[in-house]
């Protein structure tokens, strides 16, 4: 019985796990495959016979296929090597003629043909020039004529600075054209230049510098600030996300600005819409150093083939505004760090007067007059510094390599003498162990600071026929120039001054705390200011310079503090050399001497010195301490 | 059996009988369920089982048996490609919108076979480069497979070249995708555009608002911002073994190697070859070799055969001309060289010209030029052609070399448009990694002299003397720039002194208690600060006076992207140790000032608290010392410059601190301090100190002068 029964229980167990195994065992096997299923992305599939597959290149087809010639250009679209005639520049370089404006035109249009006049580019003949200009901008109706060498617009640039001015009755053809903030959709990438929208009351030369006044954002100052449609700029709140910037919810704001485009934004990021009209608040917002965030802009930002925009402004997309908020929000600082310093170095160099937006334009379009295109390598210090910045005018420098100036052993490779007398030059000269080179008859003072092929060094170390240095002193000024190869490196200076009695600029050499030019009778700088003095100084300061020869120092330190916005550096020397040279310190100079920084400044149209008190000294200079211990020993002289 | 079962159920017990009815009961029902669970089991399983076994086999099935999809005669075809289509017009963002790693979606579309009406293919299914390309993107962090969350589609319709399909059957196949919508957010890629006789410079598929990856756009067809320009991949990349050979002069100065080359281009440049000699070489097709050498990888002057692509690397320059098309593979094969293209094809798009920056790696010159070309290429510097040739090769080596290579570039572009916060910056795509690695770029790049008015933060680090504290204070105080002065309590054992204890000063003085007892609390970016110059200084520095301070923060101004400070210290090698050595007095030079009184840069502090690299940080906490050296050592490898010693200090010995600290624990100081300077140099994995021999004095220090007029007098001691 008992049997029986458990016979039957046995029995039932042993069917229920067999029906059991029965169902898991299938469950089993389908465990495996279903493993990399596991919500992994499935992807594309590797094919069995992806080895089999055929090249996209068919057989017998070569990568390079059937020659063919060149089209002829069509119109409406153009580029460097289409549509401009780059043989007409050979003879004469890069040269521009402007076609007379048949009526007096806007006040802006005034000015930027002005600062064309007065660019070394200029030339009043038509047949020496690569390139004419032709304004555009009229009154209706008195739209000028087609010019006489129009040529179907080939070597032409048409400056139109208001969009639709002229264009019914014109065919471009092959003509450039420079505009304030073009759109987008007329815009010919690498053909035409696109100008940075300017205000009316836009300084000629000189103008405001950028409004930057440290490099970090001050940590109460707002993050947003929002450009408005009438005009002026609105601080916005950045906790109130739900509402960010489209102007529904204006009584969260603070205060509103009353005076539209007074007042600059006082924000890390100033939020522009992407309208033309909006166009010139990009401008206000650089100045101020607020990083420009522009919400899909219709028109092309300024230089924009020259100049690298990521590193100063955001373009984003308008559709996607709360995304773009939280980026802004979680930016990290060495981001917002660069930008707005970036901000300002864009503006103070290319934008802050209309003399430099010319400027930059004609560098940009100079580049047309090369017959070729590839890097340029004549500035090591701006060497690749801010992307793609036009040759010669970008200074501050990013990236530097790692062992920049490198220093050779010996502190002269080479002795340039300059002689500038009509007599001969003595035919035996006194021994050197480097090389001595006489360069002859240049009676004009500016070729003192010529790029002479000669100079195969950095560093220039420029002296006066009566100036005597000691070894230790020239040793010491040339391992500080190493530090600071974009500065001037003297050993006498002067002071400027306001003179508010007379109510213009003076400097002496009296005020001996603090100094902002080194005289360059002796001082070292690098050699690339020998090639911006002669290639980029406005002609007016240039005949300045050949009409008195006495400026030439003042104009030399206001080049180079204009480009480095530094003070130039002082060394030590000893007192005799000021005693040496009493007709090189301004203490008691005429008035016509006293005149040059006045004229200077003018030329510059604002006053780049910056004044420093200090002055570098070797680590043990005049320290209670044996002089054997001491490297430059011939400092400590009294 | 079960009769006796039966027979029993009137047996001795009724609840043993129960027993035996509930365990059979138990027994059925536990079967039962059992089963029930295994019946759900298998029903629940069954049809995915099905599916992913069909999935698995897919992974390993061939391309000829992939669905054939046939397109009736007259379904749509898309509207010819927009020229004025922006990214801000045509492509719909909202796809793309909330992603918080800044990263678009790509789907890819499943591979089909598309049959016209008469079930004749439209193209061959795949290439072996278009399958290449989307594993690629498929392995990528851009890849999902849901479509719904996808920003960018991919068709699987290869488009490489254009003669390979039938065009309007192609444009109906991509008409009919899913999620097609005029072609929205579509990419297409192409390597080969157009067709005999006019060759046009971009696919002539009609393509609506789809984005197009082409190779060989002219700026007719270019629609800046919205298309890619790409490379066409040459196929040697992969099949030849090319060892890289480094910059500097080589035996031709110019070369060509094109085979395909029009009859008027090949006489300018055998006129150039017979003006310049040696020194050009031209290379055509070889007429004379035998059927089984490939004729691809030979290329003939004359009699002279030479091995092609090896060949390229024997030359300085190499000619890429313009064929029917205008992108041209041996671009590839010469940038692989590290030889710099000479470009002669007007109004081309050269690939990814978006981000890279090709006047660093060639030389663009018109097709009129083109018998000016060797003397242009003379007037380079040979130190630009080394640079162009090194910039060549890492082109080639980062977007060139494989399909890979291209398809991920041409992602990370689309990428960066619709996210450019995020995007990548010019020198991440243009700098090879050595310049990348072997240059600094200063965080404070901007030559700005802080105004003076905006003045200096002290931060006073101290532990619990607070007599010494007070006096520091008091001094500092003096200093007319200092606007706030903010006291950094290291002690958690001992509250600070009662506020009406506190020295009564001009500024603003503010006590933050910190958690732990930590050196790097000095070095902390508190919120407090407000100033950019701060001035770390101990609780014992009472020594220096108000003049010196005053014209610390002067130097600083002018300088104020560097370590401002007084006793200036140095770094050596030692050479019988192989290792740093840490000097302190009476040198000649200086590669380190002592943060014990130091201006500097607030950034500084955020760098030094987020960004320093390795354990550094805590290693200075865990050994309580050489803070000052981390920091030297951070500064000088962030922005590549020296730091500035002002006025002779030598040491911070207060006056009337007698010689407490004798030379055995000088010894065991220096010893350490050493050892700091080791540890730090193999974290940076270089030594990023600057050696500078000058120190910054006020303009008339010691000179003959009355000190009455001078500005700074009360400076000079040691």
């Amino acid at each position: 019985m008992q049997s029986c029964r458990r016979k039957s229980l046995w029995l039932a167990l042993l069917a229920s796990w067999l029906l059991g195994l029965l169902g898991i065992l299938p469950l089993l096997r389908l465990a495996v495959p279903t493993g990399p299923r596991a919500g992994a992305p499935q992807g594309w599939p590797r094919w069995l016979d992806a080895e089999l597959l055929q090249s996209f290149l068919q057989p017998g087809e070569l990568p390079e296929d059937a020659p063919q010639l060149r089209r002829a250009p069509r119109g409406g679209s153009c580029d460097w090597g289409a549509c401009f005639d780059t043989s007409k520049c050979r003879s004469g370089g890069f040269k521009v003629f402007v076609y007379p404006a048949a009526e007096p035109t806007s006040e802006m249009q005034h000015k930027i043909l002005a600062s064309i006049e007065g660019s070394r580019y200029h030339t009043v003949s038509p047949t020496e020039a690569c390139l004419h200009l032709l304004t555009l901008d009229a009154p209706a109706g008195a739209c000028s004529l087609v010019p006489p060498k129009w040529n179907g617009g080939k070597n032409h640039l048409v400056l139109r600075l208001h969009p639709a001015s002229c264009s019914g009755t014109f065919q471009l053809g092959w003509a450039m054209v420079a505009e304030a903030s073009p759109t987008v959709d007329t815009f010919r990438p690498g053909f035409d230049v696109a100008l940075p929208l300017l205000p009316e009351a836009h300084p000629v030369r000189g103008g405001a510098p950028g409004q930057l006044r440290q490099h970090s954002p001050h940590p109460g100052a707002a993050l947003l600030a929002l450009a408005e449609e009438r005009g002026g700029w609105r601080v916005a709140a950045t906790d109130s996300s739900a509402c960010p910037w489209d102007g529904h919810c204006e009584q969260d704001h603070g205060p509103e600005q009353t005076h539209p485009g007074a007042a600059l934004p006082n924000a890390t990021f100033c939020l522009i819409p992407g309208r033309r009209a909006d166009a010139l608040r990009f401008l206000q917002a650089l100045q101020a150093g607020c990083i420009p965030v522009l919400l899909s802009p219709r028109w092309e930002l300024p230089f924009s083939e020259v100049i690298d925009w990521t590193k100063a402004a955001i373009v984003a997309d308008k559709r996607l505004p709360l995304q773009v908020l939280a980026a802004l929000q979680e930016m990290p600082p060495t981001r917002v760090l660069a930008l707005r310093q970036q901000t300002q170095f864009l503006w103070d160099t290319y934008f802050s007067s209309v003399e430099k937006v010319i400027r930059t334009a004609l560098e940009s379009l100079r580049s047309f007059c090369r017959s070729f295109r590839t890097g340029s390598s004549e500035h090591p210090l701006t060497h690749r510094c801010c992307g793609t910045a036009p040759q010669g005018h970008s200074w501050p420098c990013p990236r530097s390599p790692r062992v920049p100036w490198t220093s050779p052993s010996i502190t002269y490779s080479r002795i340039l003498v300059l002689w500038s007398n009509d007599k001969p030059p003595p035919p035996s000269w006194p021994e050197t162990a480097v090389p001595l080179l006489v360069i002859e008859g240049h009676r004009k003072v500016s070729a003192r600071f010529f790029p002479h092929s000669a100079i195969s060094t950095d560093a220039i170390l420029s002296l006066d026929a009566h100036s005597s240095l000691s070894t230790s002193e020239v040793d010491f000024a040339f391992v500080v120039w190493q530090s600071f190869p974009e500065r001037m490196v003297g050993f006498l200076t002067w002071s400027h001054f306001w003179d508010e009695a007379q109510g213009r600029w003076g400097y002496t050499a009296e005020r001996v705390n603090e100094f902002s030019m080194v005289l360059t009778s002796a001082a070292f700088y690098h050699r690339y200011y020998h090639t911006l003095f002669t290639h980029s100084l406005p002609k007016a300061l240039r005949r300045l310079a050949e009409a008195a020869p006495h400026c030439v120092d003042v104009l030399m330190n206001f080049l180079v503090a204009a480009a480095t916005k530094l003070p130039p550096i002082k060394v030590p020397s000893g007192r005799r050399h000021e005693d040496a040279s009493p007709p090189r310190v301004p203490g008691d100079l005429g008035p016509a001497a006293r005149d040059c920084i006045d004229r200077v400044a003018a030329g510059f149209g604002h006053m780049p010195l910056v004044s420093s008190r200090l002055r570098l000294d070797p680590v043990l200079f005049k320290d209670p301490v044996s002089v054997l211990r001491k490297k430059y020993r011939g400092l400590e002289k009294p | 059996m079960c009769a006796s079962v039966k027979y029993n159920i009137r047996g001795p017990a009724l609840i043993p009988r129960m027993k035996i009815k509930h365990r059979i009961y138990y027994i059925t029902l536990f079967s039962v369920v059992l089963l029930g669970l295994i019946a759900t089991g298998v029903f629940q399983f069954w049809p995915h089982s099905i599916e992913s076994s069909n999935d698995w086999s897919v992974e390993k099935r061939s391309v000829r048996d992939v669905p054939v999809v046939r397109l009736p005669a007259d379904s749509p075809i898309p509207e010819r490609g927009d020229l004025s289509c922006r990214m801000h017009t045509c492509f719909d963002v909202y796809r793309c919108g909330f992603n918080p790693k800044n990263k678009i979606k790509v789907f890819i579309y499943s591979l089909k076979k598309y049959v016209d009406d008469s079930g004749v293919p439209v193209s061959n299914t795949i290439s072996r480069e278009y399958n290449e390309l989307l594993t690629a993107i498929s392995d990528s962090d851009y890849y999902t497979d849901d479509i719904t969350r996808a920003c960018l589609f991919v068709p699987s319709i290869d488009v490489l070249n254009q003669n390979t399909l039938r065009i309007k059957e192609t444009a109906q196949a991509l008409a009919q995708l899913s999620r097609w919508d005029r072609g929205t957010n579509h990419l297409l890629f192409n390597m080969l555009p157009g067709g005999p006789p006019d060759y046009n410079t971009a696919l002539d598929v009609p393509r609506d608002r789809a984005l197009l990856a082409g190779g060989g756009f002219s700026t007719w067809t270019y629609r800046q911002g919205y298309d890619v320009s790409i490379p066409v991949y040459s196929p040697l990349s992969a099949e030849v073994d090319l060892p890289e050979k480094g910059p500097g002069p080589r035996r031709y100065f110019l070369l060509s190697s094109q085979m395909a080359l029009h009859p008027e281009y090949r006489e300018e440049l055998g006129a150039l070859q017979a003006k310049h000699g040696e020194s050009v070489l031209v290379l055509d097709k070889c007429t004379n070799l035998s059927e089984d050498v490939l004729s691809v990888r030979k290329r003939c002057h004359e009699h002279q055969v030479f091995d092609y692509p090896q060949v390229l690397q024997e030359a300085t320059f190499c000619v890429v001309l313009r064929g029917a098309r205008l992108g041209q593979a041996v671009l590839s094969d010469v940038l692989r060289a590290g030889c710099v293209p000479v470009v002669i094809a007007d109004s081309y798009i050269l690939p990814f010209s978006e981000v890279l920056d090709w006047k660093r790696a060639s030389v663009v010159v018109p097709e009129e030029k083109m018998a000016d070309v060797y003397s242009i290429l003379q007037s380079i510097p040979q130190r630009q052609i080394e640079e162009m040739q090194r910039q060549a090769r890492w082109f080639w080596e980062a977007y060139f070399q494989s399909i890979k290579a291209i398809a991920l570039a041409t992602l990370q572009i689309i990428n960066d448009r619709i996210y450019p916060y995020a995007a990548i910056s010019y020198e991440e795509w243009n700098d090879p990694p050595t310049v990348k690695w072997g240059s600094v770029s200063n965080p404070l790049f901007l030559p700005l002299i802080p105004p003076q008015s905006q003045g200096f933060t002290a931060i006073v680090l101290t532990y619990d003397r607070v007599e010494s504290l007070f006096r520091v204070i008091t001094e500092v105080s003096k200093v007319p720039s200092l606007s706030k002065l903010l006291v950094v309590w290291n002690n958690q054992n001992k509250s600070p002194p009662e506020e009406s204890l506190w020295p009564k000063i001009r500024v603003p003085l503010k006590v933050v208690r910190t958690a732990e007892n930590k050196l790097s609390n000095r070095f902390f970016p508190y919120d407090e600060i407000e100033t950019e110059a701060v001035l770390a200084i101990d609780d014992d520095i009472i020594m220096l006076t108000s003049d010196e301070l005053q014209f610390g923060y002067e130097v600083w101004r002018e300088f104020p992207d560097r370590l401002v400070g007084y006793p200036g210290r140095l770094h050596l090698w030692d050479h019988e140790m192989s290792k740093w050595k840490y000097e302190s007095e009476w040198t000649n030079e200086v590669s380190m000032v002592l943060t014990g009184a130091a201006f500097y840069h607030k950034y500084f502090n955020y760098l030094y608290t987020y960004k320093m690299p390795g354990d550094i940080k805590n290693w200075v906490d865990a050994h309580m010392n050489c803070e000052d050296i981390a920091m030297n050592f951070l500064v000088a490898n962030v922005t590549g410059k020296a730091v500035i010693k002002v006025t002779p200090r030598k040491k911070f010995k207060c006056p009337e601190c007698t010689a407490i600290d004798g030379l055995s624990l000088d010894q065991t100081h220096m010893v350490e301090r050493s050892e700091c300077i080791n540890k730090f140099a193999s974290v940076f994995g270089t030594m990023p100190l600057k050696v500078v021999e000058h120190r910054a004095d006020p303009v008339l220090y010691k000179d003959d002068f009355p000190e009455k007029l001078k500005s700074f007098p009360n400076i000079g001691s040691l």
